[in-house]
């Protein structure tokens, strides 16, 4: 047996080695991913029953489905909402944390201090903490604290954007996204920091190079700076994508975790998370596709 | 105006208004990052009559510590500390292991379906949690790696299952087989790092009689440090937050910082001086103390590693 390994020729071994490399791996998704994913699609058929024995199934098809696309108001109407959700978050994020990684990238003095401030939301910026400071800090908004996050909210900007003739729609958006600030900055922490390392990998000598050719500041960051973050753009929009979507504060999250353990139907539990899984992949999907051709690869 | 003032004037005047905006912007990022933090500084050190006195806005009247105190008592800290940091520090390290030998295989070798099983890694990241979570929970309560505790059992006649909840190894194995907490985007930093090492690296110790494995560990590994620091800062950090899978798995047994601050509502309207705390104010203000405290840790971690941690990212750890 061993002699016949010795024997294999030198692609085949690699090959093996190579699969011995990432075993470990697929140990652990077989146990810890592929296991319970098979059984909660099994669970989504059934419908789940708490017995003195156990848990107990009984098969009835596509009715969790057909419950919760068709009569559950609940359902599709939080679903939309987190889809919307998403559609304004994700391209604030990215701009957001572009601007602030060139803000970050060019030297000056305390940019020491500015870049460890701008990593705080990476390192606090989830769970039960986020949560306690999102109720105190909101709390504290609306008893009028002087300096609150809703500083820019109110008759006042209101006001002054009638004044510009935007329309009630346009201001409703607009007022969405001021609300948001807080929360976005606090989930921008991951993408800033990519996008930092994405700028940092640029060669220098093609800004040089531009710059001799007459190139301005503003041009080259469209010409340069902004084709060659794409794949860092890419691995950012899906980053957040999947973020904003199994975020815990997410309400269809909530939701399927209510409708497992509060309620105890993990039939139909299984049956929502399965759907939501769905809809986030073929949305990830149709984003991957739209965004495939539009990436800049270095050739070196 | 162009003609007007030469040059260099202009130059100077350009820069320095590009640094007043820059200045004026990061000023004002700053201020929405740090106001959390300072508001709970400001709150944990209040006295609990001060809390929503419009009078006092920052800076309290009157410093107490009690806020701490109390907080340190009802939250268990040590006990919460210790548990964080075995569950941080121990699959921070296992999923540096794991990930990064998964990642070199990924990185450095082509044999068939690699390219299917990376998507699959991809898709471990993409479905929530929430998805598996229940069966995910009753492998967990009686976990029987792959029918060998059943085979044993029939021979030893001993229990053919064990439980893992409650239990710290209810967090290691995943993160041992590469399938921890976020495990996919380790690998994904990983392959992207080992991507990038040089050949020669390898050839040479090829040459050297080196079989892959004693390369990659004695070779790749050690250079690969800011990638290993980048993603054990981040695995320990996540982990530390992370309070889903702990409730469930560890629920009340093994408390961590996660689940004693969720509960630290009702923990403080329970003990406190043995009488109950009902007043909102009191617990408003040892609330932000408590969160305060268990971010204190993190804090101290994040200063130390701070400059590896840029350092990785100025040289393209994560690409």
């Amino acid at each position: 047996m061993i002699r016949k390994l010795r024997a294999l020729p030198y692609t085949k071994k690699k090959e093996l080695y190579g699969f011995l490399f990432v075993l470990p791996w697929i140990l652990g998704f077989i146990l810890f991913f592929g296991k319970p994913l098979l059984t909660s699609l099994v669970f989504s058929f059934q419908n789940m029953e708490m017995t003195p024995e156990g848990l107990r199934g009984v098969f009835i098809g596509w009715d969790n489905f057909e419950y919760a696309l068709f009569k559950d108001p609940a359902f599709i109407r939080e679903a939309t909402n987190s889809f919307v959700n998403m559609l304004y978050g994700v391209p604030l994020i990215l701009v957001y944390s572009l601007f602030v990684a060139v803000l970050l990238k060019n030297k000056f003095r305390g940019r020491g201090f500015m870049r460890a401030v701008s990593f705080l939301p990476v390192i606090i910026a989830s769970g039960v903490l986020m949560q306690i400071l999102k109720e105190d800090v909101f709390s504290q908004g609306m008893r009028g604290g002087a300096e609150s996050v809703y500083l820019f909210t109110g008759a006042g900007i209101n006001g002054i954007l009638q004044e510009l003739g935007l329309g009630a729609q346009l201001i409703e958006i607009f007022n969405n996204v001021i609300s948001r600030i807080f929360d976005l900055t606090w989930r921008s922490g991951v993408q800033v920091l990519l996008f930092l390392a994405g700028l940092h990998a640029i060669p220098g000598y093609l800004y040089e190079a531009s710059s001799i050719e007459g190139a301005r500041p503003w041009e080259q960051f469209w010409k340069i700076t902004l084709p060659m973050l794409t794949p860092m753009m890419m691995l950012n929009i899906v980053y957040t994508i999947i973020d904003t979507f199994t975020d815990y504060g997410n309400s269809v999250i909530l939701m399927i975790y209510n409708t497992a353990f509060s309620q105890v139907r993990f039939g139909y539990s299984s049956a929502l998370a399965w759907l939501y899984c769905l809809l986030i992949a073929v949305f990830l999907g149709a984003v991957y596709m739209l965004l495939k051709k539009r990436i800049v690869y270095m050739q070196d | 105006m162009n003609a007007i003032l030469p040059k260099k004037q202009l130059n100077r005047a350009r820069k320095t208004l590009t640094s007043i905006i820059r200045f004026s912007l990061l000023a004002a990022l700053a201020y929405q990052l740090l106001y959390p933090l300072l508001y709970m500084l400001s709150m944990a050190l209040r006295r609990p009559e001060e809390a929503m006195d419009p009078s006092v806005i920052w800076i309290p009247k009157t410093l107490t510590l009690s806020n701490f105190t109390d907080a340190l008592r009802v939250m268990d800290f040590w006990d919460a500390l210790q548990n964080s940091l075995i569950i941080g520090i121990g699959c921070g390290l296992l999923d540096v292991l794991s990930c990064a030998f998964v990642a070199y295989g990924f990185a450095r070798f082509k044999f068939r379906f690699s390219g299917t099983l990376f998507m699959l890694v991809i898709l471990t990241l993409v479905v929530p949690v929430q998805t598996i979570i229940l069966p995910l929970y009753a492998d967990m309560k009686y976990f029987d790696a792959f029918g060998i505790m059943k085979l044993t059992s029939l021979v030893t006649g001993g229990p053919d299952s064990i439980s893992l909840v409650g239990s710290f190894w209810a967090f290691f194995l995943p993160s041992m087989f590469g399938m921890g907490l976020r495990s996919g985007l380790y690998i994904f930093i990983f392959r992207q790092f080992f991507k990038g090492m040089p050949n020669e690296l390898e050839d040479a110790a090829y040459m050297d009689g080196c079989g892959p494995f004693k390369t990659f560990f004695t070779v790749m590994l050690p250079n690969a440090k800011n990638a290993i620091i980048t993603v054990f800062l981040f695995s320990f950090v996540w982990h530390w937050n992370e309070f889903y899978m702990s409730n469930l798995l560890l629920g009340n047994l093994k408390k961590n910082f996660a689940i004693a601050l969720s509960s630290l509502r009702v923990d403080l309207q329970s003990v406190v001086n043995v009488q109950t705390i009902s007043d909102p104010l009191v617990v408003v203000t040892r609330i932000q103390a408590g969160a305060l405290l268990t971010i204190l840790p993190l804090f101290v971690l994040y200063l130390v590693t701070q400059r590896y941690f840029t350092d990785s990212i100025e040289h393209g750890a994560i690409k």
